[in-house]
């Protein structure tokens, strides 16, 4: 008897979540989504895990996708299944994921506090699972970029992981740290504009 | 030896603390990183400071009496 699934109504990624962990205790797994992010993500997990699969057409909106391990696939020799983003209709995001630093600050209060939670942000986000794809500073953002900020380090481990980061050079020019940016590219309301408008994601800490 | 140093971290009971200790190692020009407490380690404190062992002395010595190191561990 396979395992079953119910994951109609689960917010992703938890059904896929729930998957994995049945396909780590069942070689035999039927799962039932309600949305085809759900049902491709699963389809992406499957493929990865070694599985067939098998889906059982929409009816009234629900996919029953029938999962069986294959015999002799390890799961540890497949590469990991590149899922498509959440978002909260269940389709995929179209643009990428762009995290807008409008500060050198987190937050609203404590100006000093702040300041430790933007550098302590900074520092996560290159370990983060849905992490950006652009980062924008600007305003005292900026000062980030600059010689001396403490997360240059950080920054420069994005940019050599492929995340795009763009500096505000009107406030640049404002906070005299012309010569000084050590991280990314000083750039242009219109690169900022343009990138921020066709985002799928817009993160501001 | 692999590419990435191996750190150690100061962590403090509160984030004054952390605030207190980072102004006084600007001050003083000893290299040390502002970073989140590692996820397995438990700290009241969501922030503490990362340097490299060889600070470690000249950290202590500096905040000693300013404020207060609850621990400093290897990350």
């Amino acid at each position: 008897m396979p395992e079953i699934i119910n994951a109609k109504g689960l917010a992703c990624p938890q059904p896929v979540i729930l998957t994995k962990k049945a396909l780590e205790a069942s070689d035999e797994v039927t799962v039932l989504v309600d949305n085809s992010t759900a049902l491709e993500n699963i389809k992406r997990l499957a493929s990865s895990a070694g599985c067939s699969i098998e889906v059982a057409g929409e009816t009234e909106g629900v996919f029953k996708i029938h999962l069986l391990k294959k015999p002799g696939i390890s799961p540890e020799t497949a590469a990991p299944p590149e899922y498509l983003p959440c978002d909260s209709n269940g389709k995929p995001a179209a643009g990428p994921t762009v995290f807008v630093i409008a500060s050198d600050t987190m937050g609203r209060g404590d100006d000093e506090l702040g300041r430790i939670l933007m550098k302590a942000f900074i520092h996560t986000a290159i370990d983060l699972e849905s992490g950006p794809e652009v980062m924008i500073f600007y305003n005292t953002g900026v000062k980030l970029a600059a010689e001396g900020s403490g997360v240059l380090d950080d920054l420069k481990n994005l940019e050599e992981k492929g995340v795009k980061v763009l500096v505000c050079g009107t406030c640049v020019n404002f906070f005299e740290l012309t010569g000084k940016v050590a991280a990314g590219i000083v750039s242009n309301m219109y690169d900022i504009a343009g990138t921020m408008s066709r985002a799928g994601r817009i993160v501001q800490p | 030896m692999t590419g990435k140093p191996d750190y150690l971290i100061a962590l403090f009971n509160s984030v004054s603390h952390v605030i207190r200790a980072e102004r006084i190692l600007n001050g003083q020009g000893i290299p040390h990183k502002i970073v989140p407490v590692p996820k397995h380690i438990s700290s009241d404190c969501g922030v503490c400071i990362r340097f490299l062992p060889e600070y470690r002395d000249q950290i202590i010595q500096k905040l000693e009496g300013k404020t207060e190191i609850i621990e400093i561990r290897e990350l």
